[in-house]
Protein backbone atom coordinates (compact mmCIF):
# COMPACT_ATOMS: atom_id res chain seq x y z
CA UNK A 1 0.00 0.00 0.00
CA UNK A 2 1.01 3.18 -0.59
CA UNK A 3 4.31 4.67 1.51
CA UNK A 4 2.73 8.36 1.97
CA UNK A 5 0.92 6.42 5.20
CA UNK A 6 3.83 5.21 6.73
CA UNK A 7 4.53 7.23 10.07
CA UNK A 8 8.32 8.96 9.56
CA UNK A 9 9.68 10.90 12.15
CA UNK A 10 9.64 14.08 11.23
CA UNK A 11 12.36 16.27 10.29
CA UNK A 12 13.00 19.45 12.02
CA UNK A 13 14.26 22.57 9.92
CA UNK A 14 16.93 23.66 11.73
CA UNK A 15 18.03 26.99 10.16
CA UNK A 16 14.82 28.17 8.97
CA UNK A 17 14.97 31.30 6.10
CA UNK A 18 13.68 34.59 7.20
CA UNK A 19 10.86 34.31 4.13
CA UNK A 20 9.54 31.81 2.09
CA UNK A 21 8.70 32.75 -1.58
CA UNK A 22 5.50 31.76 -3.21
CA UNK A 23 5.51 31.03 -6.49
CA UNK A 24 1.86 30.47 -8.17
CA UNK A 25 0.27 29.36 -11.11
CA UNK A 26 -2.32 31.80 -11.76
CA UNK A 27 -5.16 32.03 -14.53
CA UNK A 28 -7.69 34.57 -14.85
CA UNK A 29 -10.80 32.73 -15.98
CA UNK A 30 -11.13 29.09 -18.19
CA UNK A 31 -9.50 28.83 -21.31
CA UNK A 32 -6.99 32.11 -21.06
CA UNK A 33 -3.49 31.66 -20.96
CA UNK A 34 -1.95 30.71 -17.11
CA UNK A 35 1.26 33.06 -16.03
CA UNK A 36 3.15 33.03 -13.45
CA UNK A 37 3.20 35.29 -9.80
CA UNK A 38 5.52 34.99 -7.06
CA UNK A 39 4.61 36.27 -3.44
CA UNK A 40 7.51 36.21 -0.18
CA UNK A 41 5.82 35.83 3.01
CA UNK A 42 7.69 35.90 6.29
CA UNK A 43 8.44 32.49 7.55
CA UNK A 44 7.27 31.63 10.82
CA UNK A 45 6.72 27.63 12.17
CA UNK A 46 4.28 25.61 11.38
CA UNK A 47 2.76 27.50 8.44
CA UNK A 48 1.07 24.86 6.01
CA UNK A 49 -0.04 25.57 1.69
CA UNK A 50 -3.51 26.62 2.68
CA UNK A 51 -2.50 29.77 5.34
CA UNK A 52 0.49 31.16 3.10
CA UNK A 53 -2.54 31.47 0.35
CA UNK A 54 -4.33 33.11 2.89
CA UNK A 55 -1.64 35.57 3.85
CA UNK A 56 -1.28 36.46 0.61
CA UNK A 57 -4.74 37.36 -0.11
CA UNK A 58 -4.80 39.53 2.90
CA UNK A 59 -2.03 41.82 0.66
CA UNK A 60 -1.77 40.65 -2.67
CA UNK A 61 1.29 42.31 -3.82
CA UNK A 62 4.05 39.93 -5.72
CA UNK A 63 7.66 40.17 -5.19
CA UNK A 64 8.19 42.70 -7.64
CA UNK A 65 5.81 44.92 -6.00
CA UNK A 66 3.24 44.79 -8.00
CA UNK A 67 -0.23 45.15 -6.82
CA UNK A 68 -2.51 42.00 -8.26
CA UNK A 69 -5.76 39.99 -7.62
CA UNK A 70 -6.16 37.65 -4.29
CA UNK A 71 -5.05 34.24 -5.86
CA UNK A 72 -8.62 31.70 -5.94
CA UNK A 73 -8.64 28.28 -4.49
CA UNK A 74 -10.73 25.79 -2.95
CA UNK A 75 -10.52 24.91 0.76
CA UNK A 76 -13.15 23.36 3.06
CA UNK A 77 -12.38 20.72 5.66
CA UNK A 78 -8.82 21.79 6.55
CA UNK A 79 -7.78 18.24 7.76
CA UNK A 80 -7.48 16.38 4.87
CA UNK A 81 -11.13 14.53 4.63
CA UNK A 82 -12.84 16.64 1.87
CA UNK A 83 -10.35 16.80 -1.19
CA UNK A 84 -11.26 20.35 -2.28
CA UNK A 85 -7.75 21.52 -1.78
CA UNK A 86 -5.92 19.29 -3.98
CA UNK A 87 -3.47 21.21 -6.05
CA UNK A 88 0.28 20.05 -7.54
CA UNK A 89 2.79 21.34 -5.15
CA UNK A 90 6.49 21.48 -6.00
CA UNK A 91 5.16 19.24 -8.76
CA UNK A 92 3.53 16.59 -7.10
CA UNK A 93 0.10 16.59 -6.39
CA UNK A 94 -1.65 16.43 -2.68
CA UNK A 95 -3.52 18.15 -0.59
CA UNK A 96 -2.77 22.18 0.50
CA UNK A 97 -3.94 22.20 3.71
CA UNK A 98 -1.80 19.30 5.10
CA UNK A 99 1.28 20.53 2.95
CA UNK A 100 3.41 22.01 5.79
CA UNK A 101 5.75 24.35 4.23
CA UNK A 102 8.44 23.00 6.66
CA UNK A 103 8.28 20.00 5.77
CA UNK A 104 8.02 21.34 1.97
CA UNK A 105 11.24 22.97 2.65
CA UNK A 106 13.18 19.97 4.79
CA UNK A 107 12.07 17.50 1.33
CA UNK A 108 12.99 19.95 -1.10
CA UNK A 109 15.28 22.27 -0.48
CA UNK A 110 15.12 25.87 -1.09
CA UNK A 111 13.42 28.10 0.28
CA UNK A 112 10.57 28.67 -2.89
CA UNK A 113 7.31 26.99 -3.13
CA UNK A 114 5.58 26.17 -6.63
CA UNK A 115 1.94 25.80 -6.79
CA UNK A 116 0.04 25.09 -9.78
CA UNK A 117 -3.46 23.76 -9.82
CA UNK A 118 -3.88 20.03 -11.12
CA UNK A 119 -2.98 19.75 -14.64
CA UNK A 120 -5.85 17.16 -16.14
CA UNK A 121 -8.98 18.66 -14.89
CA UNK A 122 -10.43 21.90 -16.57
CA UNK A 123 -8.74 25.02 -15.18
CA UNK A 124 -11.39 27.32 -13.99
CA UNK A 125 -9.37 30.21 -12.13
CA UNK A 126 -5.70 30.17 -10.48
CA UNK A 127 -5.62 26.97 -8.69
CA UNK A 128 -9.27 26.10 -8.96
CA UNK A 129 -10.23 23.33 -10.94
CA UNK A 130 -13.95 21.77 -12.31
CA UNK A 131 -13.85 18.39 -11.04
CA UNK A 132 -17.21 17.26 -12.55
CA UNK A 133 -15.62 14.43 -14.45
CA UNK A 134 -14.94 12.61 -11.58
CA UNK A 135 -18.78 12.43 -11.01
CA UNK A 136 -19.44 11.48 -14.86
CA UNK A 137 -17.09 8.48 -14.72
CA UNK A 138 -18.99 7.27 -11.17
CA UNK A 139 -22.32 7.13 -12.85
CA UNK A 140 -20.94 5.64 -15.78
CA UNK A 141 -19.92 2.55 -13.31
CA UNK A 142 -23.33 3.00 -11.83
CA UNK A 143 -20.91 3.64 -8.37
CA UNK A 144 -23.89 2.88 -5.82
CA UNK A 145 -26.20 0.12 -4.99
CA UNK A 146 -29.87 -0.23 -6.62
CA UNK A 147 -32.72 -0.37 -3.86
CA UNK A 148 -36.07 -0.34 -4.66
CA UNK A 149 -38.78 1.52 -2.35
CA UNK A 150 -38.65 2.57 0.88
CA UNK A 151 -40.48 -0.08 2.79
CA UNK A 152 -38.16 -1.90 4.82
CA UNK A 153 -36.27 -4.58 3.23
CA UNK A 154 -35.07 -6.29 6.35
CA UNK A 155 -31.88 -6.57 7.72
CA UNK A 156 -28.92 -6.73 4.89
CA UNK A 157 -27.10 -9.56 3.68
CA UNK A 158 -23.91 -10.36 6.04
CA UNK A 159 -20.51 -9.89 4.41
CA UNK A 160 -17.15 -11.77 5.77
CA UNK A 161 -14.64 -9.48 7.71
CA UNK A 162 -12.02 -9.41 5.10
CA UNK A 163 -14.74 -8.18 2.46
CA UNK A 164 -15.93 -5.26 4.61
CA UNK A 165 -12.59 -4.22 5.61
CA UNK A 166 -11.37 -4.39 1.75
CA UNK A 167 -14.61 -2.07 1.49
CA UNK A 168 -14.03 0.10 4.24
CA UNK A 169 -10.80 0.94 2.61
CA UNK A 170 -12.89 1.93 -1.03
CA UNK A 171 -14.91 4.16 1.12
CA UNK A 172 -12.52 6.41 2.16
CA UNK A 173 -12.17 8.02 -1.76
CA UNK A 174 -12.78 11.74 -1.46
CA UNK A 175 -12.68 12.57 -4.93
CA UNK A 176 -9.60 14.02 -4.45
CA UNK A 177 -8.25 13.75 -8.17
CA UNK A 178 -4.76 12.99 -7.17
CA UNK A 179 -4.59 9.41 -8.62
CA UNK A 180 -5.85 10.93 -11.99
CA UNK A 181 -3.31 13.86 -11.59
CA UNK A 182 -0.95 11.39 -11.78
CA UNK A 183 -1.62 8.24 -13.87
CA UNK A 184 0.01 8.73 -16.89
CA UNK A 185 -2.34 7.61 -18.97
CA UNK A 186 -5.25 9.86 -17.84
CA UNK A 187 -5.56 12.96 -19.99
CA UNK A 188 -8.11 14.98 -21.94
CA UNK A 189 -10.76 12.48 -19.86
CA UNK A 190 -9.64 9.58 -22.16
CA UNK A 191 -9.79 7.05 -19.50
CA UNK A 192 -12.33 6.45 -16.56
CA UNK A 193 -9.31 6.54 -14.00
CA UNK A 194 -8.80 4.37 -11.09
CA UNK A 195 -10.90 6.10 -8.67
CA UNK A 196 -14.18 4.98 -10.63
CA UNK A 197 -12.58 1.51 -11.21
CA UNK A 198 -12.14 1.66 -7.20
CA UNK A 199 -15.45 3.10 -6.83
CA UNK A 200 -17.02 0.00 -9.27
CA UNK A 201 -15.31 -2.44 -6.84
CA UNK A 202 -16.47 -1.30 -3.97
CA UNK A 203 -20.22 -1.82 -4.89
CA UNK A 204 -19.40 -4.99 -6.57
CA UNK A 205 -17.92 -6.55 -3.37
CA UNK A 206 -20.99 -5.59 -1.86
CA UNK A 207 -23.31 -9.01 -1.54
CA UNK A 208 -26.69 -6.73 -3.05
CA UNK A 209 -24.38 -4.91 -5.27
CA UNK A 210 -22.77 -7.84 -6.92
CA UNK A 211 -26.67 -8.43 -8.86
CA UNK A 212 -25.59 -5.77 -11.12
CA UNK A 213 -22.07 -6.37 -11.26
CA UNK A 214 -22.76 -6.43 -15.25
CA UNK A 215 -23.75 -3.36 -15.41
CA UNK A 216 -20.54 -1.97 -13.58
CA UNK A 217 -18.29 -3.68 -15.66
CA UNK A 218 -19.87 -2.78 -19.37
CA UNK A 219 -19.29 0.74 -18.08
CA UNK A 220 -15.59 -0.35 -17.34
CA UNK A 221 -15.34 -1.94 -21.31
CA UNK A 222 -15.90 0.96 -23.17
CA UNK A 223 -14.02 2.98 -25.12
CA UNK A 224 -12.10 4.79 -21.93
CA UNK A 225 -12.68 1.54 -19.75
CA UNK A 226 -10.27 -0.26 -17.48
CA UNK A 227 -7.80 -1.39 -20.40
CA UNK A 228 -6.36 2.35 -20.70
CA UNK A 229 -4.65 1.69 -17.47
CA UNK A 230 -0.91 1.21 -18.59
CA UNK A 231 0.25 -0.43 -14.63
CA UNK A 232 2.28 2.70 -14.15
CA UNK A 233 0.93 2.01 -10.75
CA UNK A 234 1.25 5.79 -9.77
CA UNK A 235 -2.37 6.05 -8.61
CA UNK A 236 -1.23 3.75 -5.31
CA UNK A 237 1.32 5.93 -4.64
CA UNK A 238 -0.44 9.50 -4.64
CA UNK A 239 -3.43 8.43 -2.66
CA UNK A 240 -3.45 10.69 0.26
CA UNK A 241 -6.40 7.92 1.65
CA UNK A 242 -3.97 4.51 1.14
CA UNK A 243 -6.65 2.93 -1.12
CA UNK A 244 -5.71 0.06 -2.74
CA UNK A 245 -6.74 1.35 -6.19
CA UNK A 246 -3.92 -1.42 -7.97
CA UNK A 247 -5.72 -4.18 -6.08
CA UNK A 248 -9.55 -2.76 -7.28
CA UNK A 249 -7.82 -2.89 -10.78
CA UNK A 250 -6.63 -5.81 -10.87
CA UNK A 251 -9.77 -7.46 -8.86
CA UNK A 252 -11.95 -5.82 -11.73
CA UNK A 253 -9.63 -6.88 -14.24
CA UNK A 254 -10.72 -10.63 -13.24
CA UNK A 255 -13.88 -9.96 -13.06
CA UNK A 256 -14.08 -8.48 -16.54
CA UNK A 257 -11.90 -11.62 -18.45
CA UNK A 258 -14.05 -14.00 -16.50
CA UNK A 259 -17.66 -12.35 -17.23
CA UNK A 260 -17.02 -10.18 -20.02
CA UNK A 261 -14.45 -11.82 -22.26
CA UNK A 262 -14.75 -15.43 -21.57
CA UNK A 263 -19.06 -14.60 -20.76
CA UNK A 264 -20.36 -16.06 -23.57
CA UNK A 265 -18.41 -19.41 -22.96
CA UNK A 266 -21.11 -19.51 -20.52
CA UNK A 267 -23.96 -18.61 -23.10
CA UNK B 1 -27.15 -9.92 -19.37
CA UNK B 2 -24.27 -9.62 -21.46
CA UNK B 3 -21.78 -7.63 -21.31
CA UNK B 4 -20.91 -5.15 -24.41
CA UNK B 5 -17.60 -4.45 -25.22
CA UNK B 6 -16.19 -1.85 -26.97
CA UNK B 7 -13.70 -1.88 -30.03
CA UNK B 8 -10.79 -0.13 -27.97
CA UNK B 9 -11.52 -2.79 -25.55
CA UNK B 10 -11.03 -5.64 -28.19
CA UNK B 11 -7.96 -4.00 -29.30
CA UNK B 12 -6.48 -3.86 -26.29
CA UNK B 13 -7.35 -7.37 -25.44
CA UNK B 14 -5.70 -8.26 -28.50
CA UNK B 15 -2.55 -6.37 -28.27
CA UNK B 16 -1.81 -8.16 -25.02
CA UNK B 17 -2.18 -11.01 -26.20
CA UNK B 18 -0.65 -11.04 -29.60
CA UNK B 19 2.60 -10.04 -27.78
CA UNK B 20 2.32 -13.45 -26.35
CA UNK B 21 0.85 -15.48 -28.56
CA UNK B 22 2.35 -15.31 -31.54
CA UNK B 23 5.17 -13.07 -30.92
CA UNK B 24 6.41 -13.85 -27.56
CA UNK B 25 6.07 -17.93 -28.70
CA UNK B 26 7.90 -17.04 -31.81
CA UNK B 27 10.66 -15.08 -29.93
CA UNK B 28 11.51 -18.32 -27.86
CA UNK B 29 11.70 -20.55 -30.86
CA UNK B 30 13.70 -17.79 -33.08
CA UNK B 31 16.41 -18.01 -30.30
CA UNK B 32 16.58 -21.65 -29.77
CA UNK B 33 17.16 -21.18 -33.74
CA UNK B 34 20.02 -19.06 -33.17
CA UNK B 35 21.71 -20.62 -30.62
CA UNK B 36 21.99 -23.52 -32.95
CA UNK B 37 24.92 -21.39 -34.19
CA UNK B 38 26.78 -22.32 -31.23
CA UNK B 39 26.99 -25.93 -32.56
CA UNK B 40 28.83 -24.56 -35.82
CA UNK B 41 27.53 -23.72 -39.38
CA UNK B 42 26.25 -27.13 -40.31
CA UNK B 43 23.80 -27.00 -37.08
CA UNK B 44 22.83 -23.58 -37.84
CA UNK B 45 22.15 -24.25 -41.91
CA UNK B 46 20.35 -27.26 -41.25
CA UNK B 47 17.54 -25.62 -38.79
CA UNK B 48 17.47 -22.84 -41.23
CA UNK B 49 16.76 -25.59 -43.97
CA UNK B 50 14.00 -27.27 -41.32
CA UNK B 51 12.21 -24.10 -41.15
CA UNK B 52 12.00 -24.41 -45.15
CA UNK B 53 10.15 -26.89 -44.89
CA UNK B 54 7.59 -26.03 -42.20
CA UNK B 55 4.26 -27.14 -44.23
CA UNK B 56 2.26 -24.50 -44.83
CA UNK B 57 4.70 -21.52 -44.53
CA UNK B 58 3.70 -18.87 -46.03
CA UNK B 59 0.60 -19.15 -44.22
CA UNK B 60 1.95 -19.37 -41.05
CA UNK B 61 4.80 -16.79 -41.80
CA UNK B 62 2.42 -13.95 -42.91
CA UNK B 63 -1.10 -15.34 -39.99
CA UNK B 64 1.38 -16.28 -37.68
CA UNK B 65 3.92 -13.38 -37.83
CA UNK B 66 4.14 -10.96 -40.19
CA UNK B 67 0.09 -9.70 -39.77
CA UNK B 68 0.16 -10.15 -35.52
CA UNK B 69 3.86 -8.01 -35.55
CA UNK B 70 2.21 -5.86 -37.97
CA UNK B 71 -0.91 -4.87 -35.58
CA UNK B 72 1.09 -5.15 -32.42
CA UNK B 73 3.79 -2.68 -33.23
CA UNK B 74 1.42 -0.13 -34.97
CA UNK B 75 -1.66 -0.48 -32.29
CA UNK B 76 1.38 0.29 -30.04
CA UNK B 77 2.67 3.41 -31.27
CA UNK B 78 -0.88 4.44 -30.79
CA UNK B 79 -1.15 3.05 -27.78
CA UNK B 80 2.73 4.84 -26.47
CA UNK B 81 1.49 8.43 -28.47
CA UNK B 82 -1.26 8.28 -25.11
CA UNK B 83 1.34 7.98 -22.12
CA UNK B 84 1.86 11.56 -20.78
CA UNK B 85 5.02 9.86 -19.02
CA UNK B 86 5.84 11.66 -15.60
CA UNK B 87 8.53 9.86 -14.50
CA UNK B 88 10.52 12.78 -12.77
CA UNK B 89 7.89 14.21 -10.79
CA UNK B 90 6.42 10.81 -9.68
CA UNK B 91 9.70 8.96 -9.81
CA UNK B 92 8.67 5.37 -9.23
CA UNK B 93 10.01 1.94 -10.70
CA UNK B 94 6.72 0.36 -11.84
CA UNK B 95 6.06 4.24 -14.03
CA UNK B 96 9.68 3.80 -14.85
CA UNK B 97 9.26 0.44 -16.35
CA UNK B 98 5.77 1.89 -18.42
CA UNK B 99 7.61 4.26 -19.83
CA UNK B 100 10.38 1.49 -20.84
CA UNK B 101 8.01 -0.49 -22.03
CA UNK B 102 6.65 2.17 -24.30
CA UNK B 103 10.30 3.69 -25.18
CA UNK B 104 11.58 -0.43 -25.89
CA UNK B 105 8.38 -0.83 -28.06
CA UNK B 106 9.69 2.28 -30.30
CA UNK B 107 12.96 1.20 -30.95
CA UNK B 108 12.07 -2.35 -31.44
CA UNK B 109 9.50 -0.98 -34.07
CA UNK B 110 12.93 0.23 -36.09
CA UNK B 111 14.64 -2.20 -35.25
CA UNK B 112 12.41 -4.92 -36.51
CA UNK B 113 11.88 -3.09 -39.55
CA UNK B 114 15.73 -3.08 -39.81
CA UNK B 115 16.27 -6.86 -39.29
CA UNK B 116 13.17 -7.83 -41.29
CA UNK B 117 14.90 -5.77 -44.19
CA UNK B 118 18.42 -6.88 -44.08
CA UNK B 119 18.16 -10.72 -43.15
CA UNK B 120 14.79 -11.60 -44.23
CA UNK B 121 14.76 -9.86 -47.24
CA UNK B 122 18.21 -8.52 -47.87
CA UNK B 123 16.39 -5.17 -49.14
CA UNK B 124 19.46 -2.80 -47.51
CA UNK B 125 21.53 -1.70 -49.65
CA UNK B 126 25.53 -1.40 -48.55
CA UNK B 127 25.50 -4.11 -46.37
CA UNK B 128 26.68 -7.33 -46.86
CA UNK B 129 23.35 -9.21 -47.40
CA UNK B 130 21.72 -7.06 -49.73
CA UNK B 131 20.39 -8.97 -52.41
CA UNK B 132 21.03 -12.23 -50.88
CA UNK B 133 18.92 -12.77 -47.44
CA UNK B 134 19.14 -15.92 -45.06
CA UNK B 135 15.22 -16.88 -46.19
CA UNK B 136 15.65 -19.07 -49.26
CA UNK B 137 19.58 -19.66 -48.79
CA UNK B 138 19.94 -22.04 -46.30
CA UNK B 139 23.06 -23.68 -47.56
CA UNK B 140 24.34 -20.05 -46.84
CA UNK B 141 22.54 -18.54 -43.74
CA UNK B 142 25.41 -18.95 -41.62
CA UNK B 143 28.07 -17.27 -44.06
CA UNK B 144 25.36 -14.52 -44.29
CA UNK B 145 24.62 -13.49 -41.13
CA UNK B 146 28.63 -14.10 -40.32
CA UNK B 147 29.48 -11.54 -43.19
CA UNK B 148 26.58 -9.12 -41.71
CA UNK B 149 27.97 -10.13 -37.91
CA UNK B 150 31.68 -9.20 -38.65
CA UNK B 151 30.51 -4.94 -38.75
CA UNK B 152 30.41 -4.46 -35.05
CA UNK B 153 28.11 -2.11 -35.62
CA UNK B 154 25.55 -4.14 -36.60
CA UNK B 155 26.19 -6.70 -34.09
CA UNK B 156 25.95 -3.94 -31.37
CA UNK B 157 22.89 -2.99 -32.75
CA UNK B 158 21.32 -6.59 -32.58
CA UNK B 159 22.51 -7.23 -30.05
CA UNK B 160 20.50 -3.82 -28.74
CA UNK B 161 17.50 -5.48 -30.23
CA UNK B 162 18.00 -8.58 -27.97
CA UNK B 163 18.49 -6.45 -24.90
CA UNK B 164 15.03 -4.56 -26.47
CA UNK B 165 13.07 -7.49 -27.30
CA UNK B 166 13.86 -9.24 -23.96
CA UNK B 167 12.73 -6.85 -21.74
CA UNK B 168 9.75 -5.88 -23.62
CA UNK B 169 8.61 -9.64 -23.76
CA UNK B 170 9.66 -10.29 -20.16
CA UNK B 171 8.01 -7.23 -18.78
CA UNK B 172 4.60 -7.67 -21.13
CA UNK B 173 4.22 -11.11 -20.03
CA UNK B 174 3.67 -9.46 -16.40
CA UNK B 175 1.36 -6.93 -18.05
CA UNK B 176 -0.46 -9.37 -19.63
CA UNK B 177 -0.73 -11.69 -16.10
CA UNK B 178 -2.04 -8.07 -14.16
CA UNK B 179 -4.19 -6.80 -17.01
CA UNK B 180 -5.99 -10.14 -17.55
CA UNK B 181 -6.19 -10.86 -13.86
CA UNK B 182 -4.34 -13.84 -12.94
CA UNK B 183 -1.61 -11.96 -10.83
CA UNK B 184 -3.82 -9.71 -8.57
CA UNK B 185 -2.07 -9.05 -5.07
CA UNK B 186 0.63 -6.56 -4.06
CA UNK B 187 3.45 -9.35 -2.86
CA UNK B 188 2.11 -11.79 -6.13
CA UNK B 189 3.35 -9.05 -8.39
CA UNK B 190 6.31 -8.71 -6.88
CA UNK B 191 7.21 -11.80 -7.03
CA UNK B 192 6.30 -12.33 -11.08
CA UNK B 193 7.95 -9.52 -11.41
CA UNK B 194 11.13 -10.82 -10.24
CA UNK B 195 10.65 -13.49 -12.12
CA UNK B 196 9.84 -11.32 -15.15
CA UNK B 197 13.45 -9.77 -14.72
CA UNK B 198 14.90 -13.46 -14.35
CA UNK B 199 13.67 -14.19 -17.64
CA UNK B 200 14.66 -10.93 -19.43
CA UNK B 201 18.00 -11.80 -18.10
CA UNK B 202 18.04 -15.11 -19.42
CA UNK B 203 16.46 -14.21 -22.95
CA UNK B 204 18.98 -11.41 -23.23
CA UNK B 205 22.12 -13.98 -22.35
CA UNK B 206 20.81 -16.60 -24.45
CA UNK B 207 20.23 -14.37 -27.53
CA UNK B 208 23.29 -12.19 -26.96
CA UNK B 209 25.21 -15.62 -26.92
CA UNK B 210 23.67 -16.90 -30.31
CA UNK B 211 24.45 -13.60 -31.96
CA UNK B 212 28.48 -14.29 -30.75
CA UNK B 213 28.50 -17.55 -31.89
CA UNK B 214 28.36 -16.80 -35.56
CA UNK B 215 31.79 -14.78 -35.43
CA UNK B 216 33.38 -17.31 -32.91
CA UNK B 217 32.50 -20.60 -32.62
CA UNK B 218 30.22 -21.37 -29.12
CA UNK B 219 29.64 -17.55 -29.03
CA UNK B 220 31.21 -15.81 -25.52
CA UNK B 221 31.09 -19.41 -23.67
CA UNK B 222 34.77 -21.70 -24.00
CA UNK B 223 34.46 -23.60 -26.60
CA UNK B 224 34.72 -27.31 -24.69
CA UNK B 225 30.90 -26.24 -23.95
CA UNK B 226 29.94 -26.83 -27.44
CA UNK B 227 30.66 -30.47 -27.52
CA UNK B 228 29.62 -31.57 -30.98
CA UNK B 229 32.07 -28.32 -32.40
CA UNK B 230 34.65 -31.12 -34.01
CA UNK B 231 32.11 -33.00 -35.96
CA UNK B 232 30.82 -29.81 -37.84
CA UNK B 233 33.32 -27.58 -40.32
CA UNK B 234 33.62 -24.76 -38.05
CA UNK B 235 34.19 -21.54 -39.96
CA UNK B 236 36.65 -19.38 -38.05
CA UNK B 237 36.19 -15.79 -37.23
CA UNK B 238 39.43 -15.32 -39.82
CA UNK B 239 38.14 -17.82 -42.77
CA UNK B 240 38.12 -15.86 -45.60
CA UNK B 241 34.91 -14.57 -47.35
CA UNK B 242 32.88 -17.49 -49.75
CA UNK B 243 31.22 -14.48 -52.06
S1 LIG C 1 -8.81 7.14 -5.01
FE1 LIG C 1 -7.51 8.32 -3.62
S2 LIG C 1 -6.43 9.75 -4.94
FE2 LIG C 1 -8.12 8.95 -6.12
S3 LIG C 1 -9.77 10.39 -5.84
FE3 LIG C 1 -10.04 8.82 -4.28
S4 LIG C 1 -8.95 9.57 -2.49
FE4 LIG C 1 -8.25 10.80 -4.22
S1 LIG D 1 -1.94 1.82 -12.56
FE1 LIG D 1 -3.31 2.42 -14.19
S2 LIG D 1 -4.71 3.81 -13.23
FE2 LIG D 1 -2.97 3.65 -11.83
S3 LIG D 1 -1.62 5.34 -12.44
FE3 LIG D 1 -1.03 3.56 -13.60
S4 LIG D 1 -2.08 3.71 -15.54
FE4 LIG D 1 -3.09 5.06 -14.08
S1 LIG E 1 -9.52 21.31 2.68
FE1 LIG E 1 -10.43 19.32 2.77
S2 LIG E 1 -8.75 18.09 2.18
FE2 LIG E 1 -7.82 20.04 2.27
Amino acid sequence: MSNSNEFKEKKRLTNPPQTVDIKIQRRDKLGENAYWETFTIPYRRNLNVISVLMDIRKTPVTKEGKQTTPPVWDMSCLEQVCGICTMVINGRVRQSCSALIDDLLVSDGGNTITLEPMSKFPNVRDLKVDRTRMFEHLKQVNAWIELDGTHDLGPGPTMSQETAQERYAYSRCMTCGCCLEACPQYHDDNYIGPQAIAQARYQNMHPTGKITIDERLEGLTQEDGITNCGNAQNCIQVCPMGIPLTRAIYETNRDITVNALFGWLRK
Amino acid sequence: MSIKLSKTFLLRKLHQITGIVPLGAFFFVHIFTNSKAMSGEKAFNDAVGDIHHIPYLLFVEVFGIFLPLIFHSIYGIFISAEARPNGFDYNYGRNWFYIFQRATGIFLFFFLLFHILNLRFGAIPGLESYGNPVAGNATQAFDIVQAEFRNAGILLFYILGVAATAWHLAYGIWLFAVDWGIVIGEKAQKYALYACIALAAGLFAVGTNAAFAFVRPCGLLPQAFCSELEENKITQPNAPRRF
